[in-house]
């Protein structure tokens, strides 16, 4: 524990620059991925398992709180993705190692230039929602209530 | 722990490194072959459900389409097998940073072993059993 601590506060310390902050975006990205990826898998499983959970789910899911949790997910699976080559195309290629600032600074401006756009799309969708239920009279901060998917319950 | 042997000779200083088992390099050889798989079939999954498609407009009925083709189900099941060992063998790389004691490693590396079959075999049971003649 004390060196989990050590690590946390020498992460933000350590001025190992390019190289240090790639290396923590990786696994930052790579925790955040996973602890989505595992509820989204068992979550996806109800489809099959237990409907009404799965339906109620989508409902919960369209709330903009998750909707932002979303748009986080989205940004860390194109780091990844994109970090994660660069790491996959170093180890193979050991005399490129010299250009580690210079492949990190290609990383992240790729990461800006697809992430951007995908996320003012998805910020859109979801403004969209919003104004769609506000203009019903309901509220898409609304947290559903299992009891509305009944007619999926088996 | 790696073995090292050093040889010196008036010249030069040889030093072998014996590598204990191969289950490590073959994790990390599946680290980058997953990883490169995923390039295509995460981020085509990300793009395709939560851009071109939206969470703002998904329902089970829009599911049921989906897994009404075989193509799809393959695509999702594929992409499970490769994201949750990925996921979880990182979470490992992690963890043994910081986990020092062989013992409890060890422990750890069992139960994340366990819950990934337990994972990858009930989501896959649900792919593939999932019919889409079932939903109203």
């Amino acid at each position: 524990m004390s060196s989990l601590i050590l690590t946390v506060r020498e992460s933000i310390r350590y001025r190992g620059r390019s190289g240090q902050y790639s290396w923590l975006a990786h696994r930052l990205s790579g925790l955040a991925i996973l602890f989505f990826l595992v509820i989204h898998v068992w979550d996806t499983a109800n489809a099959f398992f237990w409907p009404q959970a799965y339906v109620w789910s989508l409902a919960l899911f369209k709330n903009p709180l998750f909707g932002l949790g979303e748009i986080g997910v989205m940004a860390a699976v194109l780091y990844h993705a994109f970090n994660g080559t660069r790491i996959t195309i170093l180890d193979f290629k050991p005399e490129w190692w010299r250009h580690q600032r210079l492949s990190s600074l290609i990383t992240w401006t790729l990461f800006f230039l697809v992430f951007i756009p995908i996320a003012v799309l998805m910020l859109s969708a979801m403004i969209g929602h919003c104004s769609e239920l506000a203009s019903a009279g309901d509220s898409c901060l609304r947290i559903p209530a299992f009891s509305e998917f009944a007619q999926y319950a088996r | 722990m790696a073995a090292i042997t050093e040889k010196t000779s008036d010249r030069m200083t040889v030093r072998r490194v014996q590598i204990e088992g191969n289950r490590e390099r073959y994790a990390w050889l599946f680290m980058r072959l997953s990883g490169v798989a995923m390039l295509v079939l995460a981020v085509g999954h990300m793009v395709i459900q939560h851009v071109l498609n939206s969470s703002t407009n998904l329902t089970l009925q829009f599911v049921a389409v989906q897994w009404s083709s075989w193509g799809w189900k393959a695509y999702d099941i594929f992409l499970l097998w490769m994201a949750i060992p990925h996921g979880i063998r990182g979470l490992f790389n992690i963890l043994s940073d910081y986990v020092h004691n062989p013992g409890l490693k060890r422990t750890i590396g069992i139960l994340l072993t366990l819950f990934v079959v337990a994972t990858v075999i009930w989501a896959t049971i649900a792919i593939s059993l999932f019919d889409s003649a079932m939903i109203p």
